[in-house]
């Protein structure tokens, strides 16, 4: 299986391969952002259930706001990286 | 457990869908967003053809009709029945999580249609978008009948959808603002208290800021529903590109996952996220916070 990808990758040239680093970094780092942020705001909805459970339902909502804000960012990753795939 | 079989059987049909793609040679994910015209139509310079985003979007809206109808026009009096549950708490959800948290108390009469029928029709359109329909460019021959493949698309995956539906709450957005404030005065309330000193720097940048809620809308809903069905179908297409039938082991298993997670989370979030973003655009528009 390993041998096909090399073979795959060694087809390529070498605007290409600066292409798909071009795609990989922009996502990479994008989830890279994206992955504390995440953490940070299901880490915090933990402590703050754990210290007032009742406050669970009010809290949800803001979550998932904050979830999905935040996990945009992954995405204007990828777009970027893939404008510079599709356009460059 | 039996809807996890149901989705996982719903995934092994999507597969004839990528196979065909890789029919002619080389496959490629992206060509599930090639939209050939299927009826052309041309109004002067606008491109009104329809394709296969604009079909789903039909029966996006036809179904969301059809989920409004079956689910609020509930016989009431006897016994809440199943359907009338169900009914409630989606306009539950409307009202509580979506309504109330971004609009105003005297606005929520005017804008709740808008917030919670943009809700229910988003999350039609992403759903619509996990189920293999028979809606697709790719042909194949059954018993010597040509029929389209079943493949998986959603409307929401195009930029065109999104950005029209975003164009929609950022229009509205500017004439509640300004029927509320007048113009000159909608704009002094995008203004923060800042001193006057700062104001050249301020004043574009939070015109900018009022362009970028335009993008960061649409590209969220798009982004999230693009990158959601290229990684199902990168991975189901993983085996055609290295051409191994064995890496189905691996490949259809995380397919599903993703799937899974698309189907159960990003679906609803992402319809609640828009819809909840538009009320507190509208919102911060008629009561500015500061």
């Amino acid at each position: 299986m390993l041998s096909s990808f090399l073979v795959l990758a060694a087809a390529e040239d070498g605007a290409d391969a600066g292409k798909a680093i071009a795609l990989a970094l922009g996502i990479g780092l994008g989830s890279l952002g994206a992955g504390i942020g995440i953490g940070n705001i299901f880490g915090s909805m933990i402590q703050a259930v754990a210290r007032q459970p009742e406050l669970r339902g009010e809290l949800q909502g803001i979550q998932w706001l904050g979830f999905a804000l935040t996990e945009a960012v992954v995405f204007y990753g990828l777009i970027g990286g893939l404008l510079a795939y599709v356009l460059v | 457990m039996k809807r996890a079989l149901l989705l996982v059987g719903a995934l092994f049909l999507a597969l004839p869908g990528s196979a065909v793609a890789a029919g002619d040679g080389e496959f490629d994910p992206a060509h599930e967003w090639e939209l050939k015209p299927w009826v052309e139509i041309q109004i002067g310079p606008i491109d009104m053809s329809i394709n296969k985003a604009v079909a789903y979007l039909i029966l996006g809206s036809i179904v969301s009709i059809a989920i409004g109808i079956a689910f609020m026009r509930v016989k009431t009096g006897r016994g809440p029945t199943r359907r009338q549950a169900l009914g409630e708490t989606i306009y539950e959800i409307a009202q509580v999580q979506v309504a109330e948290q971004g609009l105003p108390t005297r606005a929520i009469g005017r804008w709740f249609p808008y917030v919670a029928s943009l809700m229910v029709f988003i999350w039609t359109l992403n759903m619509l978008g996990f189920i293999p329909l028979p809606l697709s460019d790719e042909r194949f021959e059954l018993f010597g009948v040509e029929l389209p493949t079943l493949a998986i698309f959603a409307a929401t995956s195009t930029l065109s959808v999104t950005l029209a539906l975003a164009l929609m709450t950022w229009t509205f957005t500017h004439v509640e603002g300004i029927r509320e404030h007048g113009s000159w005065g909608y704009f002094k309330t995008w203004i923060p208290d800042v001193p006057k000193v700062m104001l050249p720097l301020i004043i574009p940048l939070e015109i900018l800021g009022q362009f970028m809620r335009l993008i960061s809308l649409s590209v969220r809903l798009y982004a999230n529903m693009l990158a959601g069905h290229m990684l199902i179908l990168t991975f189901i297409g993983l085996m055609f590109v290295l051409e191994n039938v064995f890496l189905a082991v691996i490949s259809v298993p995380a397919a599903t996952v993703f799937y899974l997670f698309e189907v159960v989370i990003v679906v609803s979030i992402q319809a609640y996220i828009f819809a909840a973003l538009s009320a507190i655009y509208i919102g911060s528009a008629i009561e500015p916070e500061h």
